[in-house]
């Protein structure tokens, strides 16, 4: 079964912000054509490096991101090479690009000279900034967009730094936003036969992730700040948050409004013999009586109830905390998590490598490279679309591999394909 | 002329709650869907309950999280563990093209509307589940939040230092663009195959999955044979200087910091040129771009004394005027107060009956013929059951009486 996009044409200029947008597209079943300039896309520079590969085709991050795309070389910045570009475009029912505009502009590729080109062509746009406004032309990066959307003053430690989202997270949503956008137009397309411009803004991609600061700054005209992960309570709450474990950490959310909540987690500690002396008042009948989320953030508000009520709350989180640096982290989390506590372990990248579900679910795919000699793992699809679902087609292209092809396809002739390639407009 | 809709006629049913189901379904609704929310009043969206709210206020019409991730949708309020209500359910099912829940598959079973029971129903209906650990599996009936499965994706490791706890990035990180937009795009894509085959499908979204894919770097790299990933915060694997730095104290407005990130030699000159301090791109610590990495403390501190005499906005100018990718760490209220946003119309202002006027945040991605921006402020709880009980169940006022007497509809 073919993917749902498998009638679908994406030329694909973007840079780095990019990449995930074309191949979103692509594992929908999208030809996504990949023109980058003969020097290679700014991302074949990228770290670290596959081993044992040529160093223009071994970035990790790029090989990641344009799998199941092809891939042309072009100089695009000629006015021959600018030409076939355009021929490209007419064949195509969607254009992605990053251009901030000024660049846009000099490159006569503006929203305004692709349409002239091919009037119903859906034009996806994925920059810092956006098209319009007085930063339009600035200059980004991703931590750049993390500090401006308000998302990197949420993260950190008081004592310490404002922190960048891991991974290219201002990129990442970018791309998945610019994604959403272009099937959104492809369906208008679909139903009308009219083209669009899509435009998406790093900046205003992140902002939902804000979670709820920007609603509280409205609504209470006050800034959340970063609480190194005490998140919406801004409080400490035994039961609540990260506890070390043996072998690294674990994150409960033990009083909430599902679950087996706190009771639960006392019961895990009970049959281990690791309750300590929970079960012993002053303990045992503050948690039967004042266990609650909201309650215990009343009481901690309040420094008289605070004062009395300090000790005894310290003193739970400790049991808990001795409990759970006595265990292994994937025991708390698939232990607690048969109890039905909320608890989740902090995974690194081995971890999610070895994930019994993710296992179980075939979610990894492994496939052969045979242009660059090697046989990769990567990871699977963001989501399963069981009638028409993602296939890893073919691994990123390498620099220039499909331009005959494409050219071909498009209708060039191949004298013309020869010119091109003698003229050093392809590669 | 009215504007076109992309989704006009398209009906979704939404059975998702707290944040990354509500905010795919927005995504739906703001593209012109009818989208029909059903809450009920005895386990309401643990969001309602949440805040940000005005202080002092319990009203689960005033939380600011609830509403801004659910403009544009109808409310309806059914108890689907009754019978009745079941039936009631089960005929939005009939009428819907798209459904949509984010529950547990325990919850989904305890109310009757698993894939199977849905396709019955209604065999050419697109249904996304998006339980956090997909659909089958050992640890399919795991619960959490966005918290646990921040940590679960790999998210809290992969940030921050190696010198603290993971603690995470402050929020629930996932919640609120990769998991809800990755769902919108999956649903985009299932309408427009069905457009041109008639087929519906199930759609098994894993919140799990959804997130690794969408951080899955330093993932990729170590299961190949790359280097392990390192907890390095605001650095890059090989660009330096790239980190936050902190501005001159302001004892009215402290703790102000300015992102720098230089990724190749013409920044880092400007850079250079832009601070007054040329004589670094001559010093041999930094002359190339491994020379800065391999220096990046030296650097750092340099430019941590350079900005801690600099004032925000003058720093901000100064540098993009040069061409280097800068800015401010923004805080929320600097967000609705930011020229550029305002300018574009990012953000939303919409009058809520009883929460009033407040901002919204805009979409993601804006379309020049088909504009998405929310229209209208999140329902009040159940606010439209008479009128979607009358007008697309056709039960009569008499009957509605009697089920809200019976407590079927609230």
């Amino acid at each position: 079964m073919p993917g749902p996009l498998d009638t679908v044409r994406v030329i694909d200029l973007s840079g780095p912000i990019g990449h995930y947008a074309g191949r979103q597209l692509a594992d929908l079943g999208a030809d996504v054509i990949k023109v980058e300039p003969l020097e290679g896309d700014e991302a074949r520079t990228f770290e670290p490096r596959i081993p044992n590969v040529p160093d223009i085709e071994s970035s990790f991050q790029f090989v990641l991101l344009n799998a199941n795309k092809r891939g042309l070389a072009l100089d695009y910045e000629t006015p021959a090479g600018r030409d076939t570009l355009l021929e490209l475009v007419k064949t195509a029912d969607v254009l992605l690009e990053s251009f901030p505009p000024a660049v846009a502009k000099s490159l006569c590729l503006t929203d305004r000279d692709l349409r002239a080109a091919s009037p119903d062509l859906i034009h996806t746009s994925v920059t810092g900034w956006g098209l319009s406004g007085p930063y339009a032309d600035w200059a980004y990066a991703d931590i750049v967009g993390c500090a401006m959307s308000g998302v990197m003053a949420l993260a950190g430690f008081p004592d310490g730094p404002p922190e960048q989202l891991p991974d290219f997270q201002g990129y990442t949503c970018a791309s998945i936003d610019a994604a959403a956008g272009t099937v959104a137009a492809l369906l208008h397309h679909q139903a009308t036969g009219e083209g669009q411009l899509v435009e998406v803004a790093m900046q205003e991609a992140l902002s939902m992730a804000q979670e709820t600061a920007m609603m509280t700054a409205d609504i209470l005209q006050v800034d959340r700040e970063r609480t190194a992960g005490l998140g919406v309570f801004g409080v400490s709450i035994p039961g609540i948050g990260l506890y070390e474990a043996a072998d690294g950490h674990v994150f409960y959310v033990g009083v909430g409004t599902a679950g087996a909540g706190f009771p639960g987690l006392l019961q895990f500690m009970r049959d281990e013999g690791a309750i300590q002396d929970l079960d012993q008042d002053p303990y045992a009948t503050f948690i039967e009586e004042s266990f609650d989320r909201m309650k215990i953030i009343e009481i901690l508000s309040d420094p008289e109830q605070s004062a009395s009520a300090g000790p005894i709350l310290a003193h739970i989180d400790r049991v808990v905390g001795t409990f759970s640096a006595a265990r292994p982290k994937q025991y708390l989390y698939e232990e607690g998590q048969r109890r039905r506590i909320l608890v989740g372990m902090v995974s690194t990248p081995g971890d999610i490598a070895s994930s019994p579900q993710l296992a179980a679910r075939d979610w990894f795919i492994d496939r052969d490279d045979p242009g660059r000699g090697v046989r990769l793992r990567y990871p699977g699809f963001a989501w399963r679309l069981k009638g028409t679902p993602a296939e890893l087609r073919r691994p990123a292209p390498l620099l220039g591999e499909h331009s005959d092809e494409v050219l071909s396809e498009v209708g060039l002739t191949p004298e013309r394909i020869r010119a091109l390639y003698a003229e050093g407009i392809v590669r | 002329m009215t504007t076109p809709r992309v989704l006009e006629g398209v009906n979704v049913l939404d059975l998702t709650w707290f944040g990354a189901g509500p905010i795919a379904v927005r995504t739906l609704a703001g593209l012109g869907a009818d989208v029909v929310r059903v809450e009920t009043e005895s386990r309401p969206d643990g969001l309602r309950i949440g805040g940000p709210r005005p202080v002092g206020t319990t009203n689960l019409n005033l939380s600011g999280y609830y509403n801004n991730f659910n403009a544009d949708k109808r409310s309806i309020t059914i108890n689907l563990r009754k019978p009745e209500g079941h039936e009631l359910g089960m005929q939005l099912v009939r009428w819907a093209d798209v459904m949509m829940t984010n529950m547990t598959a325990r919850a989904i079973r305890n109310i009757g509307m698993t894939w199977e029971e849905v396709r019955a129903a209604n065999p050419g209906i697109i249904a996304l589940y998006q339980p956090m650990q997909g659909m089958t599996g050992p640890h399919s009936e795991f619960g959490g939040f966005g918290a646990v499965l921040s940590t679960l994706c790999g998210s809290n490791y992969l940030a921050g230092y190696e010198e603290n706890d993971p603690s995470g990035v402050g929020t629930n990180y996932p919640d609120y663009v990769v998991n809800p937009i990755h769902a919108a795009t999956a649903i985009l894509s299932a309408l427009y195959h069905r457009r041109k085959t008639g087929d519906g499908q199930l759609i098994d979204m894993s919140q799990l999955e959804s997130s690794v894919a969408a951080m899955s770097g330093p993932l990729f790299a170590e299961m190949n044979g790359g280097p392990s990933h390192e907890r390095r915060g605001n650095r890059h694997a090989m660009f330096a200087p790239h980190g936050a730095f902190e501005l001159e104290e302001d004892p009215n407005d402290p703790d102000r910091w300015i992102a720098i990130a230089c990724t190749d030699e013409d920044e880092w000159l400007s850079l250079t040129e832009a601070c007054g301090h040329p004589e670094w791109a001559a010093d041999n610590r930094f002359a190339t771009q491994a020379a800065r990495k391999n220096n990046e403390d030296a650097l750092e501190q340099l430019l941590s004394q350079w900005a801690a005499g600099q004032t925000g906005q003058a720093a901000l100018n100064l540098l993009q005027g040069a061409g280097v990718p800068a800015g401010l760490v923004l805080r929320a209220s600097d967000t609705l107060a930011d020229r550029h946003l305002t300018e574009r119309g990012y953000f939303v202002y919409l009058d809520h009956v009883e929460a009033g006027r407040r901002a919204y945040d805009g979409s993601g991605f804006h379309m020049s013929a088909t504009p998405l921006e929310p229209r209208n402020a999140a329902p009040m709880l159940g606010e439209h059951t008479f009128e979607v009980a009358t007008e697309i169940l056709g039960i009569s006022a008499d009957r509605i009486a009697e089920l809200v007497e019976s407590q079927v509809l609230y």
